[in-house]
């Protein structure tokens, strides 16, 4: 084994990890105090809404913590700017061809058929989909929250021809896409980094932005040869 | 001897409150009766006396009880308006149309705006039963309480439940031509739902439609009949100064647009296929770590 080798590898930064931390608060946020709006007819809604201080006061914290939310967004999109100026950015999380030869690998995988798990880079096809799905949420449930937010003042931009359902539409796309960011959060993301057994109760990743180097190798084979395998020598 | 005295002294004493009740007009007295009646003719003391009107007699509203056990029972006869209301309210076919109008002799300025109503023109112009008369949305007239309580049928948080009672019946709305859905259309909005949780500020029905004097929707003097006049009414300083004509186009109870219906059929299939790839995705990803645990190691690229 090569000596250069550290015992852990940085994945993130801490602006990255406070930009995470700032993202899931709010989202949390949102999604508790959205939830009882959503669900109002069902009966715990309006206890759990009084909890946060009334619908009123639930609505009013929503728009904060959704402005805090799209800032952190726009936040991030400088973060990359910077990254990039300082040569410093690799495009590691863009979808590429090999994602799907990974996802047909993996699932291959799962059902016997090879032997060997996908040879995933820095992101897997998952983490990639996880990172663009903020993307998504933040186009379909930010424009259509912020239109909600200040209905009065964002209607002049709606074009006549689109009155008939501009709004139902976009209060049909931040009520369903905050209910499918909740489920998939909930779900592959709870999975991955809580409740796996390797990370139960959870994956410190979040707090230290290190990954011990083993667990890199197994998750992440091919930025480790790209790092310290076959021919990173020869690289330096 | 002494136990025939008692008998007859009891006897008369009895005789004598039997005719005093023969000529009392308190509710009391009609409670004593009607308090322990089955059905219809029940009404509760309790429950009357906490009502607004509860410190009624009875013969104030019901001011010729039918039949011979009441005979000798009743009240000073109902002035002009009140038999002129009764009349007009004839129509609805209510089994004491006279007690019915009795709202008229405290309360003529409601009366006056709900005769110009649609639901008013309704009954005494239409001559139809489908209408609703004051106790149609008030409830049960011995029991109407004050506005702000939850007892009463046409607090605000209880209102929208009193205009589904017809608005949302299927032979009004076929035969009359509303929107089938105009109230789940409202109760699925934003009013409606902030409403439910309790917001002070969300409107029900008749913070925009009005109440005793509502028209059509269509009637130029109905606070939604246009976009002028909803902006008017939306715009009001309380709820969303400024609403403009782009704004009011928000809330219209009608069915969704095709377009807004597809997009959600589109969205609602987007998130059922997330959610079914992610959980498959999962429970394969367990699958295979319990086989990799029990049969495998690592699955490791090895080079």
């Amino acid at each position: 084994m090569n000596k250069n080798i550290p015992q852990e590898i940085q994945r993130f930064d801490l602006s990255a990890r406070i930009q995470h931390i700032i993202m899931f608060t709010t989202f949390l946020i949102l999604s508790f105090t959205g939830w009882g709006l959503k669900y109002a007819y069902a009966e715990p809604s309006s206890a759990w809404i009084s909890i946060w201080g009334g619908p009123r006061v639930a609505g009013i914290i929503h728009r904060i913590a959704g402005i805090a939310m799209l800032l952190d967004f726009i936040y991030h999109q400088f973060y990359l700017l910077n990254l990039a100026r300082k040569k410093d950015l690799r495009l590691t999380i863009i979808p590429m061809p090999k994602d799907l030869v990974d996802m047909i690998h993996q699932f291959m995988y799962y059902f016997g058929l090879r032997k060997e798990r996908p040879y995933f880079g820095k992101f897997t096809y998952l983490q990639k989909f996880d990172y663009w799905a903020v993307y998504w949420g933040m186009f379909i449930i930010g424009t259509s929250g912020f239109f909600l937010a200040f209905p009065v003042t964002v209607s002049a931009l709606f074009p006549t021809w689109t009155l008939a359902w501009a709004w139902d539409v976009l209060f049909i796309m931040h009520s369903d896409e905050a209910l499918l960011a909740i489920v998939f959060i909930l779900i592959i993301h709870f999975y991955n980094e809580h409740l796996r057994s390797e990370y139960f109760p959870m994956n410190w990743l979040w707090l230290t932005g290190k990954m011990p180097i083993e667990q890199f190798k197994h998750h992440h084979p091919a930025e480790y040869d790209h790092l310290y395998g076959k021919g990173s020598e020869k690289k330096k | 001897m002494r136990i025939w005295l008692n008998a007859l002294l009891s006897m008369l004493f009895t005789f004598l409150l039997i005719t005093t009740a023969g000529a009392a007009t308190d509710s009391a007295t009609c409670l004593s009766c009607h308090g322990s009646m089955e059905g219809a003719v029940n009404v509760s003391k309790d429950k009357y006396e906490k009502s607004v009107h509860g410190s009624f007699d009875c013969v104030m509203c019901h001011v010729a009880p039918k039949g011979a056990q009441h005979q000798g029972m009743g009240g000073a006869a109902p002035d002009k308006a009140v038999k002129e209301f009764a009349a007009a309210i004839a129509p609805k076919g209510l089994k004491d149309t006279l007690a019915a109008a009795a709202c008229v002799g405290c309360h003529p300025d409601k009366v006056e705006d709900y005769k110009g109503s649609i639901h008013g023109q309704n009954v005494i112009v239409k001559k139809s039963a489908d209408g609703p008369v004051c106790t149609s949305c008030h409830g049960v007239p011995h029991y109407i309480e004050k506005r702000p309580s939850m007892a009463s049928k046409v607090y605000r948080f209880n209102i929208v439940e009193s205009c589904g009672k017809c608005h949302e019946e299927k032979h009004i709305t076929e035969k009359y031509k509303f929107s089938p859905l105009v109230m789940e259309r409202y109760k699925e909005s934003f009013h409606g739902r902030k409403l439910k949780l309790g917001h002070a500020g969300a409107p029900s029905c008749a913070n925009c439609h009005g109440s005793h004097a509502i028209v059509s929707a269509k009637d130029p003097k109905s606070p939604v009949s246009s976009v002028e006049a909803k902006k008017k009414t939306c715009g009001n300083a309380a709820c969303h100064p400024g609403a403009t004509e782009k704004f009011v186009a928000a809330i219209t109870h009608q069915p969704l647009h095709p377009v807004a219906h597809f997009a959600e059929i589109a969205l609602i299939l987007l998130t059922v296929g997330v959610f079914m790839f992610i959980i498959i995705h999962v429970l394969l990803d367990i699958f295979a770590d319990i086989r990799d645990r029990l049969f495998r190691k690592g699955g490791d690229h090895h080079e």
